[in-house]
């Protein structure tokens, strides 16, 4: 049921929408200086896809200074732990707005305890130093992932009825945009989905076994009313 | 001398190679950690526990050229332990950065981490150490970048994937799971099966979708 995709000359990398205002810079020197294939979708996870299993955040040198980001950090880098079997965590110094006087970088402990926390969570940790050298680091990983054989293939955003089953498929919890763009690819239909076996899904969709099988189990999983939350008729999507 | 196999670090412990005798990391290391001088550690300058160890590379080291990249490798060829490696980033060694984080993170698949000077090696290093004490401890679920397993029940998230298709609210939704079950027999019902649940149009669109 697989499509055979042609294996692309240049890697292709996802960006978050949100990076259009955040990482302008990251995005047109991935495209203009590195010639790789750069796709801006709704992917909420993460700021970047880079291959069928790896993600990347960018943070701030700043934010990983205080405690006060410490929640958020987490609970993204934790939802990412699910999507994704790789996480990569590019650090990038802060920009020195003009009018402002270059910054002293004040190393916190905290800031050391997140290191830590994150070296022993096997998370990958980048240090760049602007937006340029940023997109130069996610241009190796991409090019890393694609001799590794996990390079993302399908990068083109489906038309019409296809937009409608992507969104379908976004909505599985734990999939990440470029499987779901995978299933879409790969798959005739929905139903071709529902009943495949687990090393087919794998493979059409580029999945990890464990995550083919959470796949398949979330498509057979029988419905039980009581185990939905309360207020039912109270509408929450 | 390789030696890069493994030592069997006492519990809360950190042992450092004999060269670091007296320098500014010892010495703030001292008092903070329980800090053991050994001989013959060869490659590594700290061992942090049984499994994890610290390559320091100075200034000096990294204008001096390669011999530190030809270090590292020797240290990745010979050891399984994970090595991470505590660079001093500063003005003059900055320009260097990227070349080492290319080879130490990308190609040997270490983790490598910036300091300014020493002292702020020995801050690290006792965080380091802090974590590598509660790995061991089991306290496993004290790291807030480690996923917790089992995730909320899938009920509400099959009711939401229902609802992305066309025509089909929460009401239609709830109804379509009670006659179904689960996604893969709603997906592998036929129009009449449909009709039962609802109307002649929506079932259409649903058995087409």
């Amino acid at each position: 049921s697989r499509i055979p995709v042609q294996p692309s000359p240049s890697p292709c990398i996802l960006a978050d929408s949100r990076e259009i205002s955040s990482g302008p810079a990251v995005i047109s020197c991935l495209r203009a200086v590195h010639g790789l294939r750069v796709q801006v979708c709704p992917l909420g996870t993460s700021d970047y896809i880079v291959s069928n299993r790896l993600a990347v955040d960018r943070v701030f040198q700043s934010e990983l200074q205080s405690p006060g980001n410490r929640n958020k950090l987490s609970q993204r880098l934790q939802r990412l732990q699910g999507v994704f079997e790789r996480i990569c965590v590019i650090v990038e110094t802060d920009r020195v707005r003009p009018g402002e006087t270059s910054r002293l970088f004040q190393r916190t402990q905290h800031y050391d305890g997140v290191l830590s926390a994150l070296v022993q969570a096997g998370v990958r940790i980048l240090f760049s130093s602007c937006q340029e050298e940023t997109a130069a680091l996610l241009k190796d990983l991409a090019l890393l992932e694609h001799r590794k054989d996990a390079a993302l293939q399908v990068a083109t955003e489906p038309e019409g009825h296809q937009r409608d089953i992507l969104s379908f498929y976004l909505s599985i919890p734990n999939l990440s945009y470029g499987a779901a763009l995978n299933l879409c690819h790969s798959f005739g239909s929905i139903t071709a989905v529902a009943n495949s076996s687990v090393p087919a899904l794998a493979a059409g969709a580029r999945l990890s076994r464990p995550q083919a099988e959470e796949l398949h189990r979330f498509l057979r999983h029988d419905f039980d009313f009581q185990l939905l939350p309360e207020p039912l008729s109270k509408g929450k999507s | 001398p390789v030696t890069a196999g493994s030592i069997v670090v006492p519990y809360g412990h950190v042992i450092g190679n004999e060269k670091w005798r007296g320098s500014e990391v010892a010495q703030r290391l001292q008092g903070k950690v329980r800090l053991i001088f050994e001989d013959g550690l060869g490659l590594v300058d700290f061992h942090l526990s049984n499994r994890t160890c610290i390559l320091l590379i100075s200034e000096a080291d990294l204008v001096a050229g390669d011999e530190f990249k030809r270090r590292l490798v020797r240290f990745r060829n010979a050891s399984s332990l994970r090595g991470i490696v505590i660079v001093e980033k500063t003005q003059i060694s900055d320009q260097y950065y990227p070349g080492v984080q290319k080879l130490a993170v990308l190609e040997l698949g270490m983790v490598l981490l910036p300091v300014a000077n020493q002292e702020e090696a020995s801050q690290l290093i006792i965080q380091l150490v802090s974590f590598c004490v509660r790995e061991q401890s089991r306290e496993r679920g004290s790291n807030p970048f480690v996923r917790r397993q089992r995730g909320p029940p899938a009920e509400p998230a099959v009711l939401r994937a229902v609802q992305r298709i066309p025509a089909v609210g929460k009401t239609k939704a709830l109804l379509l799971l009670q006659h179904f079950g689960s996604i893969q027999r709603l997906c592998n019902a036929s129009v009449c099966q449909l009709e039962q649940v609802v109307g002649q149009t929506v079932a259409q669109q649903i058995y087409t979708f």
